[in-house]
């Protein structure tokens, strides 16, 4: 695996108002590897994404992206980057006016000068890749919570990008579907080599999925690392998050 | 529950909100019977809830009940009046003038938001005329559908009654000095100065304004503009030009045909009620109407239509909070749409009323 940077960021401070969200936050994410951002609720996890993913500016630090620095450069150039990612949102976001396969399509649509035959082939490959093959003609409103989340990911994954950014795919769905999500993004990582970014409180897929992960709170990187690492650690609020404490005082 | 001794009630093992209502109607009997204070014996009570607790603290404040709680009971009220012991309001409370002065600084930021915004939408649309690029297809024409299309038929019958009923009170009158060839000038001047462009325009800002509003909102709210950006698609390229352009075009347009519907609506009172003769009346329409007041027409219109999308999407992109949210924008909008092309309207009609 090469171990290239493709995401670095530099002592970033994010508030909103006077409250400071993200407190010096510095951390690197290797190309191919799967890092999952956790911590308790309002630790600012999805404040950090939606810093790497430019819906935010933050007060001071520096966000470099697949080489590129994302706060000093034109819109149009950061277009070019926001290309080469994925983002699945909480919700989904899908485009509530349009179909299922016309809102897989967008990106290839505004971004490719691919004909439209080529279009829909790669649309229906992407659909099946996410089991949703029935669901091509459908409106997102004919869908169920789990299966927008696999649209907006067959949307994420359709211009095959190099970063994969994940908010809370788990959050709302049964632990069957979770965890056949969990499988599906195992396999992207296999199969395409896809750096993956997931903010998740779930502990299974933690267990499951993370090559390393960071632990936020209250807007503090407290740790950053592998999990073997994180128990070896011994933090308190890392031990009662992943319930080892527990287990120690029973043996 | 029960009283014991005139005005000392004592209570059993337990006290729960049911029994609320009935304790307070035997304190007010008890009030309305003694002068002397009420004692609530409260001292065998274990078992209790929240609402029970909020009325003991309650009783503690007014002077003429003496209660004795137990042990139990007064542990509790220590720990919920920690629990209620913060302001509701995080910043204080906000005297008469700071908030005044607050909504001034709103305002003010409200408009530098607008400026930036139309900046930015005029860059994007002028952009757009050239460089299909950045949005889907065909969406210019199906937003000139919406926008203009589909308003057809109302803009056709309320400029029509519009023009009707304007030259019947003017007949009356004109009639009267046996001026009746002037109901002419009076109707198409009238019509396409000022009626013709400020009914289409009010009918566009209530029929797309909102909709523009309603739409970019619940966009926001569901998070589809975030994942627009990110897919690399500016929403104001994606979403905002093809309105804005269709808008441009649909407005005058819509504005031509209001104002040759409401002048028809003017001959067919003219020949009817006046007994003017048709050729009188339409020779008389074409020398008055000069390319000058079109010209007038015409760019009042294309402002109004820029109006209403600039203010729809404003406050689309400005919404706060869930549904309630989208509602308040489609309103907010079409209330501030129809009060700016008022107030442009009669700008402009004074400043070419004057030549200034």
């Amino acid at each position: 695996m090469n171990t290239r940077n493709v995401i670095e960021i530099k002592d970033l401070t994010a508030k909103y108002d006077d409250r400071v969200i993200l407190n010096k936050i510095s951390l690197d994410i290797k190309k191919g590897e799967i890092f999952v951002i956790l911590g308790s609720s309002g630790g600012g996890k999805t404040t950090l994404l939606k810093h790497i993913i430019g819906l935010l500016r933050p007060v001071s630090g520096e966000i470099t992206v697949l080489g590129k620095d994302i706060l000093k450069m034109e819109l149009e150039e950061f277009e070019d980057v926001l290309k080469k990612i994925g983002v699945l949102f909480q919700g989904g976001a899908l485009l509530n006016s349009m179909e299922v396969w016309e809102n897989v399509a967008m990106p290839l649509e505004q971004h490719t000068k691919l004909p439209e035959s080529t279009i829909r082939n790669i649309v229906k490959q992407k659909l099946s890749l996410v089991n949703l093959r029935h669901a091509y003609r459908l409106f997102p409103s004919e869908l169920s919570g789990g299966m927008k989340k696999r649209v907006a990911l067959a949307r994420a994954i359709v211009m095959d990008p190099e970063i994969l950014f994940f908010d809370e795919p788990s959050a709302g769905l049964d632990p069957i579907t979770a965890a056949e999500l969990d499988d599906l993004i195992l396999d992207l990582q296999k199969k395409l080599g896809i750096t993956l970014v997931v903010v998740t409180h779930e502990l299974e897929s933690i267990k499951r999925i993370a090559d390393r992960i960071l632990y936020l709170q209250k807007g503090q990187n407290i740790f950053c690392g592998t999990i073997e690492q994180a128990k070896a650690l011994g933090n308190e609020e890392i031990d009662r998050f992943f319930g080892w404490k527990e287990k120690t005082k029973n043996i | 529950m029960n009283v014991t001794d005139g005005n000392t009630v004592t209570f059993g093992d337990e006290f729960y909100s049911s029994q609320i209502e009935l304790l307070l109607k035997k304190i007010e009997e008890i009030k309305l019977a003694t002068k002397d204070k009420i004692v609530l014996d409260f001292k065998k009570t274990k078992h209790f809830d929240t609402l029970a607790l909020a009325t003991f603290i309650n009783f503690e404040k007014d002077p003429r009940i003496n209660s004795i709680f137990s042990e139990e009971i007064l542990k509790d009220i220590d720990e919920f009046k920690k629990n209620i012991d913060y302001d509701e309001k995080a910043g204080g409370e906000i005297s008469g003038f700071e908030s005044f002065v607050l909504k001034v600084e709103d305002f003010f930021s409200q408009m530098k938001s607008v400026i930036i915004l139309s900046a930015d939408i005029f860059y994007y649309s002028y952009k757009a005329v050239f460089n299909k690029e950045g949005r889907k297809k065909g969406s210019v024409y199906q937003q000139m559908l919406l926008i203009g299309n589909n308003a057809v038929p109302i803009i056709f019958l309320l400029s029509f009654l519009i023009g009707l009923i304007l030259s019947i009170q003017s007949a009356a009158q004109l009639r009267q000095f046996g001026a009746s060839i002037f109901l002419v000038d009076l109707i198409v001047i009238g019509m396409i100065l000022e009626m013709g462009p400020i009914i289409a325009a009010v009918i566009v800002a209530g029929r797309s304004g909102s909709a523009i509003a309603a739409e970019i909102s619940t966009m926001k709210i569901t998070e589809e503009l975030d994942a627009l950006k990110v897919m690399a698609l500016n929403p104001l390229k994606y979403v905002v030009a093809p309105k804005m352009l269709a808008m441009t075009v649909c407005l005058p347009v819509l504005t031509i045909i209001a104002n040759m519907v409401g002048i028809s609506g003017g001959f067919i009172i003219g020949v009817l009620y006046l007994d003017l003769s048709p050729d009188i009346f339409i020779n008389r329409a074409v020398s008055v109407m000069t390319l000058y007041y079109w010209y007038q027409s015409m760019l009042k219109s294309v402002l109004f239509s820029w109006l209403i999308v600039i203010i729809g999407v404003h406050f689309g992109f400005n919404v706060k909070g869930g549904a309630e949210g989208v509602g308040k924008a489609a309103t907010a909008s079409v209330v501030a749409a129809i009060f700016s092309v008022i107030i442009t309207d009669a700008l402009l009609s004074l400043i070419f009323y004057f030549e200034w």
